[in-house]
């Protein structure tokens, strides 16, 4: 990108800081986004100030930055956006989690799919689990109709069902529930889209 | 004079239309982000913020309703020019057709 240059020394540190912080705003984004968002920003202040050349030069540069707002707040919008579509393309679990933690305030169903996202993560922990102490990890059904995934107690009356199995169903759920989750940040743009 | 639930009204009547606004301009010829606002400004009277105009223009782009294209300029800080698609196009007519009935049925 391509830095206007200021004839106003303070004028120039200002707009230095002002782009430093829209770097460090959208830095969490893939390359590309990241060049298109400042790219706007910057032909934005240019041509703002290349269209009030009139006026006092820092001064202009005050009141274009004050119209765009401080980069943290004005760009929030586009990069929870901009990595749910990142996290939606590239299958990688860190982009995952960083959509979801972005968006967490934007809905319930990104706090359903932070839930999810610890079960997914909790999973490799049981299979590691299942190599040290192979008969206390898997699906235990107890005498009184209780069942569940995990480690289980040494109580007597229950009974495990999955034997050898255990890495391969957690090893299926893992794949399942990611592709659940996926799933369910595609659904949340059709709904929205269905709505506006 | 204005009261409280005028003001309310119109700013939210300011927001309803910004899209049709946004799309009207875009139908006569492609424009830049600040290039949009003065022209906003000119037609409709209305002073759109920044901080309205860009998530606005990323939505209508995510609804396939805009393009866009970076084009080189002497300055050597390219502009990003926004025009209207076939969607666009449609909707906009759409949405014209809806604000032209609202408008005929109240001069009833």
């Amino acid at each position: 990108m391509k830095s206007i240059t200021l004839e106003n020394k303070s004028a120039q540190r200002i707009y230095n800081d002002y782009i430093h912080r829209c770097k460090k705003a959208v830095k969490i984004l893939p390359q590309n986004d990241q060049q298109d968002c400042l790219l706007e920003i910057n032909s934005h202040i240019f041509e703002y100030l290349s269209a009030e050349k009139g006026d006092d030069q820092t001064e202009a540069l005050l009141n274009v930055l004050a119209r765009l707002g401080p980069p943290e707040e004005m760009l929030k919008e586009l990069v929870a956006t901009k990595k749910v579509e990142q996290a939606k393309r590239t299958f990688n679990p860190v982009h995952l989690l960083e959509a979801i933690f972005l968006n967490l305030s934007n809905g319930f169903i990104y706090i359903i799919l932070f839930f999810l996202f610890v079960i997914e993560i909790s999973l490799p922990v049981l299979i590691v689990l299942e190599l040290i102490y192979p008969e206390r990890i898997g699906f235990f059904t107890n005498k009184h109709g209780g069942f569940y995934l995990g480690y289980g107690p040494e109580e007597s009356g229950s009974r495990e069902w999955l034997g050898n199995a255990v890495i391969p169903f957690m090893l299926v759920m893992i794949a399942v529930i990611y592709a659940f989750m996926i799933l369910l940040l595609r659904i949340t743009k059709t709904t929205k889209k269905i709505l506006q | 004079m204005k009261n409280e639930f005028l003001e309310n009204w119109h700013s939210q009547l300011r927001k309803g239309l910004l899209p049709l606004y946004v799309l009207h301009i875009l139908d006569q010829k492609q424009c830049y982000g600040y290039e949009l606002i003065q022209d906003i400004k000119a037609v409709f009277s209305v002073d759109v913020a920044e901080g309205t105009l860009y998530p606005l223009l990323i939505r209508l782009m995510k609804e396939e309703l805009l393009t866009h294209q970076w084009v080189e300029q002497p300055s050597g800080i390219p502009r990003k020019y926004y025009a209207i698609s076939a969607v666009g196009k449609s909707n906009l007519a759409e949405m014209k057709a809806y604000t032209n009935l609202i408008i005929t049925k109240i001069n009833g």
